[in-house]
């Protein structure tokens, strides 16, 4: 577990280098900055629209920096053959991946926190109210990027970064539809399609039990309840599909 | 390319991007001129809610703020034009199907649909959708009372939606006030004044100018 740690904070170090990091956390702060001159024209709603684009616009940053960083993070220790030096020391496959992981979604986390910190002190300033239920929605959101992430590493442990990049959005677009899939699967369908998309409905992240922010934007706290089992539930998604592309990543063939 | 190496290209290619920026500026205002600066037609396309709704992939709150500040620039463009808001119903339901607790959306749509379309029958609709998504807010129940009071003078139902939004947590004071008043003086000028009188403390900027523009109207009856 060590070495998982040790390979996180190198990832990270790796990360923050990168200047799309740097692009990304500028546009944050643009989205803050703009969404708060849009407020005059939201005739008295500048608050709601304010919280909106803060919430929604960290959450789709650190997205979007979980897929592209995160799809090219393997693939660059083979192409630069880094990873011969790393897997000769006392290090397994699975730790190393585990290390990518959480190197990537601490990252991706501290940028939707930040962004999150940056609402909170806009609305203090302006609006005179620190509405902390928002902390509910950053939860709920770090667990989803920590999903979101596991997507990734677990299809980069054994396809091109391209490839990684495309069935991780596909999979992201499916998991806010997972609901929507099942419910058009159920209306006279053939038994075998109802079979099958129930299937691909279970293995499908459900991403919209994440969401929260249209609750806390209007003033309404994450009950507990949603809190702990929207946890429960990406922790064992997180699990499944480490296990998963920790299994693929120790039978892969570098060459 | 050649052209364009050193401190004189740089120049030319400065001025050219600036004529062809001019070019298409003019373009774009000569359409808008021929378009005879008919405002805001475009929102005839928008498409449902639901579908749009499908199309956020969770971040729906953002996408009914972005309709709602384009519901505000419509309404804003066609109050200096022509005085039609045909689809201001659409784009409000369009708002609220994206984020159904999106209360003030609700209550300015069927401000508008009442008062400038004299369609309380649809606003009072726009009202109960909203009641239904939010059974516990004052606000929707007082506004839909307000319309009854002063749209269709239905002086029962007005009391009745002044009754149940004092019993609703968050209520100011005045809501008792309002539903005391109803059911003693309904169909009382004086009542219809205080409640516009309300409308023009608290409503935005829009609802403030039609309760200016009511009140003035009821004062110039007085005397008939």
């Amino acid at each position: 577990m060590t070495g998982a740690f040790a390979i996180a904070q190198n990832t990270i170090r790796e990360v923050v280098r990168q200047r799309m990091v740097l692009v990304l956390a500028l546009f944050g702060v643009a989205l803050v900055a703009a969404s708060q001159v849009l407020s005059p024209i939201a005739l008295g709603e500048g608050r709601k629209v304010v919280t909106d684009f803060g919430l929604a616009g960290s959450s789709l940053l650190a997205t979007l920096l979980a897929v592209m960083l995160g799809s090219n993070l393997l693939h660059k220790e083979l192409e630069r053959r880094t990873i011969y030096a790393v897997m000769a020391k006392p290090i397994r496959r699975s730790e190393f991946l585990l290390g990518k992981f959480m190197g990537l979604w601490v990252t991706s986390a501290a940028l939707v926190a930040g962004m999150t910190a940056m609402v909170l002190a806009l609305l203090s300033i302006v609006y005179r109210d620190t509405p902390w239920l928002l902390l509910g929605s950053l939860t709920l959101t770090v667990v989803e990027l920590g999903v979101i992430t596991a997507v990734v590493v677990f299809f980069s442990s054994f396809t091109t970064p391209a490839l990684t990049a495309f069935f991780a959005m596909a999979t992201i677009v499916a998991g806010h539809f997972a609901d929507d899939l099942l419910y058009f699967a159920t209306q006279g369908a053939s038994p075998w399609i109802t079979r099958t998309t129930e299937a691909v409905y279970w293995l499908l992240p459900h991403l919209e039990l994440f969401n929260v922010r249209g609750q806390v934007v209007h003033g309404i706290a994450v009950a507990p309840e949603r809190l702990a089992f929207g946890a429960a539930y990406g922790l064992l998604y997180m699990i499944a599909l480490l296990v998963a592309a920790g299994a693929i990543f120790e039978r892969r063939e570098f060459r | 390319m050649t052209l364009l190496r050193g401190r004189g290209g740089l120049f030319a290619a400065l001025v050219a991007s600036g004529i062809f920026l001019a070019g298409a500026g003019m373009l774009q205002r000569s359409y808008r001129t021929q378009q005879g600066g008919r405002p805001a037609d475009e929102l005839l396309y928008y498409p449902s809610g639901i579908w749009v709704r499908q199309a956020a992939l969770g971040y729906e709150t953002v996408a009914a703020d972005i309709a709602w500040l384009r519901a505000i620039q419509y309404y804003g463009e066609h109050r200096l034009n022509d005085q039609r808001y045909d689809m201001i119903g659409h784009v409000m339901g369009i708002v609220t199907e994206l984020d159904p607790r999106f209360t003030e959306a609700y209550v300015f749509g069927a401000f508008v649909l009442a008062q400038e379309l004299r369609q309380p029958q649809r606003g009072l609709e726009l009202l109960e959708r909203g009641m239904r998504a939010n059974p516990e807010s004052w606000r929707l129940a007082f506004e839909t009372g307000f319309l009854h009071y002063v749209g269709t003078k239905n002086y029962q139902a007005a009391a009745r939606y002044f009754t149940r939004a004092s019993r609703l947590p968050g209520h100011p004071e005045y809501v008792e006030r309002f539903a005391a008043f109803t059911n003693q003086r309904a169909g009382n000028r004086g009542m219809a004044i205080l409640l516009w009188k309300r409308i023009e403390a608290s409503g935005n900027k829009y609802m403030q100018d039609v309760a200016r523009r009511e009140l003035k109207r009821l004062e110039a009856t007085e005397g008939i």
